[in-house]
């Protein structure tokens, strides 16, 4: 395969990426709790689409939706069980929180579905664009992402709850004061996180097979984008996702495929060291 | 009847407690100070009121209902509003998105329009740069957006806190005409307030807290002449 075709898979996944990324800079921009069951809401995402496609016979891209839907919900109430006792504690307390989250997820899901891969088994072909074939699955992916990205600004700047979640984010008391009821906007701003997760998880389930164990690589790719593109800035998250995608897809060109993590947490730890606030600069 | 009342409120932060049973009642259309020394706990009281801080004894009552146990949001829903101290403004958000986050509450809402023209008449200034980010304005411009955001809500009282910290003298008094101007249109007000004699100057009536307890009220034009107010708050 040729350098191009390396570099637009890798281009075209990492929008995917950004979403899921997304999902958790959201969530850590609005309350400042790190979101350690984000991977394991990424396995929900990918399962729920599996369950949809081969359980119920619906298209997978109706399934993400409806995964976005439950996502949304299902954030909501982990935060009101399991995130809002501990929102004032310290930062060790929600790390415990969620990590607790993670954990019985995994469990549940591993005695349900087991460990063994499944593969949501769909194809729309490919096109050619010049010397290279593109898969119209990983097209629409990115095409579905532009759109997700758009959605949460536009939901962000224009709408009544939206602007609640910026001023939450902003200064908490002081939206409660205004009449703003807090604990409800950061568990709607935890349901969109977990709705970005999901999405991103039945997203990357039409591209590769997967087990209950696959959104421990995603969550920690969150990361890395995380501190690409900053906290807080949903465009940010997507641009730091593109960048991720072409670093992973290019890399395998000039080295071997194992060697690619060694490089991608090496940059990681580059950018903490070297330009902490994020290589396109946090919001503030 | 008060429109606002507060029995042996108590409260405090951990360990450490703040109020001792502070009891104080505002009439409706008064404009009433709470003055005192650093430490004395008026900060802790206007927290405690709007629910912020818990009530550990004692009680709030707005309008004959006993409202301890609402918290802020909830207080703010029925028209008990506190400008903070230090602003608390949404510093990423633009000027007009702080005064649509203050109409957040439902009674606001339908007044949007009729009070955004209003503090945009009363802040000029504000309606100038409405496009702006809150973070971006001087400091008297961030307590008349505190102010003007507070407004936004409709309230029935407004607490404000510590609004002339920091601030330039001719900006002090040019906030302080916006208050006695509000007071006119019928607004009940509480002013938490270090210089003591700008408060007793513009309010009608007046407590004085010390050490987490009401030591002294009165009429604002009384308590001038008191001779402790005098010696210990005034410095004469």
């Amino acid at each position: 395969m040729d350098f191009f075709a390396f570099l637009i898979d890798g281009l075209l996944i990492g929008f995917v990426y950004g979403i899921a990324a997304m999902g958790l800079t959201l969530i850590w921009g609005v309350m400042n709790v790190i979101n350690l069951s984000h991977g394991a809401i990424i396995t929900l995402g990918m399962f729920g689409v599996y369950l949809a496609f081969a359980e119920l016979g619906l298209h997978p891209y109706l399934g993400i939706v409806l995964v976005g839907m439950a996502g949304l919900l299902t954030g909501m109430v982990i935060y009101a069980v399991a995130i809002h006792r501990v929102i004032n504690a310290p930062h060790l307390s929600t790390l415990l929180a969620t990590f607790a989250v993670n954990m019985i997820i995994i469990g549940i899901g591993t005695a349900y579905f087991t460990t063994n891969a499944r593969n949501v088994d769909f194809s729309l072909g490919s096109v050619k664009a010049g010397p290279v074939n593109i898969q119209v699955t990983r097209l629409v992916a990115a095409a579905f992402s532009v759109a997700v990205t758009g959605s949460l600004y536009f939901f962000l700047y224009r709408t009544k709850y939206g602007k609640y979640i910026r001023a939450v984010s902003n200064n908490r008391e002081a939206a409660e004061l205004m009449g703003i009821p807090s604990a409800f906007i950061l568990a709607l701003s935890f349901g969109l996180g977990t709705m970005l997760a999901g999405i991103a998880g039945g997203m990357i389930a039409t591209f590769f097979p997967f087990t209950i164990l696959s959104g421990g690589t995603y969550e920690v790719k969150s990361f890395v984008i995380g501190v690409l593109g900053g906290i807080g800035n949903p465009l940010g998250a997507l641009i730091g996702g593109i960048l991720l995608g072409i670093f992973e897809g290019v890399m395998p060109y000039f080295t071997e495929t194992s060697w690619v993590p060694v490089f991608e947490f090496g940059l990681f730890v580059a950018i903490l060291l070297f330009r902490p606030q994020g290589l396109l600069g946090a919001k503030k | 009847m008060a429109i606002l009342e507060v029995r042996d409120l108590a409260s405090g932060y951990g360990e450490v407690q703040i109020l001792w049973g502070a009891t104080l009642s505002m009439e409706k259309g008064q404009l009433t100070s709470l003055v005192g020394a650093n430490g004395a706990g008026k900060t802790t009281l206007l927290k405690t009121v709007m629910g912020v801080v818990k009530p550990r004894e004692g009680s709030v009552w707005f309008d004959g209902r006993n409202v301890s146990s609402l918290s802020a949001h909830k207080k703010a829903e029925i028209g008990l509003v506190l400008v903070p101290e230090g602003r608390q403004l949404f510093t990423d958000m633009t000027i007009e998105e702080n005064l649509e986050m203050g109409a957040a509450p439902k009674r606001a809402k339908s007044k949007f329009n009729a009070n955004l023209e209003r503090v945009y008449v009363m802040f000029p200034r504000l309606k100038e740069r409405r496009l702006q980010r809150a973070g971006t304005l001087s400091g008297g411009e961030q307590q008349m957006l505190a102010v003007a955001r507070g407004l936004m809500s409709d309230p029935i009282v407004l607490m404000v806190d510590e609004m002339s910290l920091g601030l330039a003298p001719v900006l002090v008094l040019e906030l302080f005409k916006i208050l006695r101007q509000l007071k006119d249109e019928g607004l009940t007000l509480l002013l938490v307030e270090q210089n003591v004699q700008m408060a007793l100057a513009v309010s009608d009536y007046a407590y004085v807290l010390s050490h987490g307890k009401v030591d002294l009220h009165g009429h604002s034009k009384d308590l001038v002449h008191d001779d402790h107010v005098r010696s210990a708050y005034l410095g004469m």
